[in-house]
This record gives C-alpha cells, sequence and structure tokens, in this order.
C-alpha cells in the first residue's frame, strides 16, 4: 500500500473522464437492496472481502473496540438506510487515509482521526467514502483498471495479488474527477441531513493539503501540481459559505476525548516511523498541545531531534526542558534531555538526567542503553562507544 | 551474428549480478574489502546488486541472513537519514526500526521484542529484534546487529518465520555477528 501513491499517475491516466460515466450504474438506495447486479460486481465483492482478510491478516487493523464502535455509530449517523452494510475497520497507519471498497467495507487510518480536530471532520470524510459505496464507484473503478492489460502487468511486477490489490488502488487513490465530485457533494447532503457543521468541511482539505506539503510529495500528476485538492478545498468553501452552525455542530470536546489515545498511538507511530515533519503539524499547534497530555511537549522534543534540521537541537532541549517542568513524572523526557546534553559535552547534567530517569523507570526496555550512556557521562571505562 | 551478441550479453550479466554458489570456505571478504565474515557453510550465496552479501539454508523467502554496509550519507534510503560515526547505538537502531517499518504496511505495524546494545566487530553497536506479519498471516521475526564507523554503516540481519525456522538457524546468525570484523579493526 505504501508503493500506491507512486501508481497516481497510472490510475488517473487510466481513468479518462466518460468512461465511468458511459458504464452507467444506479446507487443504492439502501442496505436491504445493496447487492452485486452482475456476475463481475459480485467478484469485485468477493475481491474486496479478500482484501478484508489480507489486511485483517497482515496485523494492520487498528484494534480498538470502543473507538471503531464510535466511529461507525457516525457513519451510521451518515447512513441510517445502510446500518449493518457499511463496516468500519480503523488501520494502524498513521497517515492522513480512508477509502470504501465495493461491499461496503470502508478503511480509515487511525492517523486521519488524529489528525482531525473534532466529529463533523470526521464526518466529512466518513460521508464522501460512504458515497463511492452507495453509488458503486470502487466497482466501476476497479471494473475500468481490471480491463487495462498494463496496470495487470504493473501489479503483477509489484508482486502481490492483483485482485484485491486493484480494489486497494482504485479506493485509496481517488477516483476519476467526475466520481470525486459526486462524492464530495453527495457527502455534503449527507452531512446537512445529519445536522453536522459544514463549515467543518472544508478543514478536511486544508489538514490534507499540509500533509502533502510535510510529505513533500513528488509526484507531480496526483499531488503537487494536479488542482484536485484545491479544486475540492474550493468547492467544500463554496458549499458551506452560507452554511449555518447546524444541529449539535462540530462536537469537537466528545470527539477529542474519545480519539485521544489514538493520536498518543499515531504521534508515538509517526516518530518511530521517522515522520517527524508529519507528527510536528500536530506538535506545533498550541490547541492540538492543549488537548494532550503535559508531557506531549516531549514528542515535541522527539520529533525536532529526528527531524534534524538546522536548530533542531537547540529546539528539541527546550522542548524537553519544559516537558519536565509540565510533567515531572514522566521518565522519558530526563533520558532524552540527557542525550542532548551527552552529545554537548555536558556529562555532568547529562548523568543527573540519566539517574533521574532509572530512578523513574527502573524496568525501563532500554535500561543497558542508558546505563551505557551514564558510564560514557562519568567517563567510566566500558561507556565510549 | 546473434550468437557473439547474445554471449556478450550472457557474460556481461554474470559479470554484474554473480550467480548464487554454495558456502563452501565460511570465511569471505567484502567484494570492497571493507569486511570480513565467517558465513554459514553448506547455505546459498547471493551478491546483490548493492554488492552485499545474503544467504540461506532453505530458499530466499525463507530465511534469509544477509551482511551489509552503507555510505554514511543516506545509510538509511526509504527514510532518506544519514547516519555518523558519532551518533549513540540507540540512535541507530531508532533508524533501523523507522527503516523496516517504512519497508510495507505489513513492517509498518511492527512489533519492537529487543533493542539493546550490542559489540559488533569490538565496538558498541545495537542488537534489534522484531516482529511482523506478511499479506497471508505468517509471522516473521527479524533481528539486526549494527554498528558505525568513518566507513560506513554495517548491517547484519536474519530474517526468517517465527514458527520453525527463526530458532533452527539462530546459533549460525551468532557465530556470523560473533565473526564479523570491520576491515583494520
Amino acid at each position: 500500500m505504501r508503493r500506491l501513491p507512486a501508481l497516481g499517475l497510472l490510475t488517473a491516466l487510466l481513468l479518462p473522464s466518460g468512461t465511468l460515466a458511459a458504464v452507467g450504474a444506479e446507487p443504492f438506495t439502501s442496505g436491504a437492496v445493496a447487492r452485486p447486479a452482475s456476475e463481475e460486481e459480485q467478484r469485485a465483492w468477493s475481491e474486496a472481502e479478500e482484501l478484508h482478510d489480507i489486511i485483517v491478516r497482515s496485523g494492520v487493523v487498528y484494534d480498538d473496540p470502543a473507538l471503531t464502535a464510535y466511529v461507525q455509530g457516525v457513519m451510521d449517523r451518515l447512513y441510517p438506510e445502510f446500518r449493518g452494510t457499511i463496516r468500519l475497520t480503523l488501520l494502524k497507519a498513521p497517515h492522513l487515509n480512508a477509502f470504501a471498497v465495493p461491499d461496503g467495507g470502508i478503511y480509515v487510518n487511525v492517523g486521519l482521526l488524529a489528525r482531525f480536530e473534532n466529529e463533523a471532520q470526521l464526518a466529512t470524510v466518513l460521508a464522501h467514502e460512504g458515497t463511492h459505496f452507495t453509488h458503486r464507484h470502487g466497482f466501476l473503478s476497479a471494473r475500468s483498471l481490471k480491463n487495462n492489460a498494463a496496470l495487470a502487468t504493473f501489479g503483477s511486477l509489484l508482486g502481490v495479488p492483483i485482485l484485491p490489490q486493484l480494489i486497494a488502488i482504485s479506493s485509496m487513490l481517488g477516483y476519476s474527477r467526475e466520481l470525486e465530485t459526486e462524492a464530495d457533494e453527495a457527502g455534503y447532503r449527507r452531512l446537512l441531513q445529519a445536522g453536522y457543521d459544514v463549515r467543518e468541511a472544508p478543514r478536511v482539505f486544508e489538514h490534507l493539503m499540509r500533509e502533502v506539503k510535510a510529505e513533500d510529495i513528488q509526484e507531480p500528476f496526483f499531488f503537487s501540481t494536479h488542482p484536485k485538492l484545491k479544486d475540492r478545498f474550493g468547492n467544500m468553501t463554496r458549499l458551506s459559505a452560507h452554511a449555518m452552525g447546524g444541529g449539535d455542530g462540530a462536537r469537537r470536546d466528545e470527539y477529542s476525548r474519545i480519539v485521544q489515545q489514538a493520536r498518543i498511538d499515531t504521534l508515538e507511530n509517526m516518530l518511530s516511523m521517522g515522520r517527524a515533519k508529519q507528527a510536528l503539524i500536530v506538535l506545533e499547534d498550541e490547541t492540538n498541545l492543549r488537548e494532550l497530555p503535559p508531557h506531549a511537549l516531549f514528542w515535541q522534543g522527539e520529533a525536532y531531534r529526528r527531524r534534524g534540521e538546522a536548530g533542531d537541537a537547540q529546539k528539541a532541549e527546550a522542548s524537553y526542558r519544559k516537558a519536565i517542568e509540565a510533567a515531572p513524572e514522566f521518565a522519558p523526557s530526563y533520558r532524552a534531555l540527557g542525550i542532548v546534553l551527552l552529545k554537548a559535552g555536558k556529562n555532568a547534567e547529562a548523568a543527573a538526567n540519566f539517574e533521574r530517569y532509572l530512578a523513574l523507570a527502573p524496568d525501563a526496555k532500554d535500561r543497558k542503553y542508558v546505563e551505557s550512556y551514564l558510564r560514557m557521562a562519568r567517563k567510566e571505562p566500558g561507556g565510549k562507544p | 551474428m546473434r550468437r557473439p551478441i547474445l554471449l556478450l550479453m550472457c557474460l556481461a550479466l554474470v559479470g554484474c549480478v554473480p550467480t548464487p554458489a554454495r558456502v563452501d570456505s565460511p570465511r569471505i571478504e567484502a567484494l570492497d574489502k571493507s569486511y570480513t565474515v565467517d558465513l554459514p557453510a553448506g547455505w546459498i550465496r547471493q551478491y546483490t546488486s548493492e554488492k552485499n552479501v545474503v544467504v540461506s539454508r532453505d530458499g530466499f523467502l525463507l530465511e534469509t541472513l544477509a551482511v551489509m554496509r552503507r555510505p554514511l550519507k543516506q545509510a538509511f534510503q526509504r527514510t532518506k537519514k544519514d547516519v555518523s560515526e558519532t551518533m549513540l547505538p540507540s540512535e541507530l537502531a531508532e533508524l533501523e526500526i523507522a527503516e523496516i517499518k517504512a519497508r510495507d504496511d505489513q513492517t509498518a505495524a511492527l512489533t519492537v521484542l529487543d533493542n539493546e546494545p550490542a559489540v559488533v566487530s569490538g565496538k558498541e553497536g545495537f542488537r534489534v529484534k522484531v516482529a511482523y506479519r506478511n499479506p497471508r498471516g505468517l509471522e516473521f521475526y527479524e533481528e539486526v546487529h549494527g554498528v558505525v564507523d568513518k566507513s560506513g554503516l554495517y548491517l547484519l540481519v536474519y530474517r526468517a518465520p517465527r514458527l520453525h525456522y527463526f530458532e533452527k538457524h539462530y546459533r549460525e546468525y551468532q557465530r556470523t555477528v560473533e565473526s564479523f570484523r570491520i576491515a583494520g579493526t
């Protein structure tokens, strides 16, 4: 799946406008009648099931029943007549992404939940993805892709099971401009009907554009010069320009409470994947920091250290010191500050921080590392790499 | 006329990518002379296009043992990270974990089982052991020993399914790590 952005150009080229329009397929009107209308569509549904099996077996499902139930609840509120047919699965990935498959499976990266600020923004994405299912976009696009021998060859070269991969490609990389516009507009109507504050919808595209910038993505057609995201941001802004705050609006507080652990897991995952720039999108935002535990400043320091740009070492040290002030019992801040000080030659202060870390976290998994750094700081034998 | 061209092409291919061979004499020297190491006798040896050596006993899709040297600049290609000889072992381990996670969606969801200092070629390095599943749900263990000096980053990697294979040949991997020597150390 990580390779898929590189396929964006190929996918876009293989989906000329008019191809799908010529196929024609009536949208499903409820879960009760959402069934494959042909053998070909039945195969697409089977392939979607196969993809689900692969996802489950691969160990990439984010296992949080309460959070999954919450997201499913938002989807059911948007699509009450499809309750039980549209099924949510959360994925561990930290990227901003969600996709729909032909049989009603909707996959949402937990990174998307972590980045959004309120339920209305989440609902914007779910309403959009739900339309991809109800309007059978996944089947139509997969059908178009499958008919193209060039892509089949390319997929085989990747060494992946081609059919489920096709479903994934056509779902995750977006559809033709017409289908995306249809999903945006139909999704917008769902948001209004469900009583969400539609003024939050354009924010979703702002988040996406910031992600693309932080990723420094080079695929020029799909992300950088293709007007898709900017167009869609413009469309959504236009649609919501005269909207009032509707119903119970954005549901920010409840959302923040429910996704708290997902935010923490995503930040830790981003940092362990070396995605410091993406983590800093969250961690340089004062509003986000207020909604995270006090030791989030430690993660901010980690993100600066791992980004490693000019001046980041100093920023990291400052963040670690602030983290210690805000959460003096949170051990990792002392270890991190100790390493910064050790590398700066401030050995006595480094040793004090390592000692504090080991006192606060006597069973730390990285105890052996820290003990060796403590020996280095004290200039004891066996401490110098 | 065609046969000489075909022959030349074959020779060129052979020259670029050495064919797999059985490890008869365990001690080998890196193609760039940067290290020596004892590989498990009887295993099949292959060189990659980056001139790293990979060996396997039961097949490269089952267990693989690799010895790699990478330049300090862009030592971690997927995450585009450099290394330096002043880096601490835990910092190297952190970059290696990020690099494995960047490999694909399955490894992105890996679990770190062990992460600790380790002596490699007489120098302080790291040992990391991770677990992840492939798309068919088979669980793999991957263990990496790493160390850096002014000549580059050196990694010894052992990867095999958790069930049966990882333990079966783990001792051979340990012996390989113990025998590894960076040239001039």
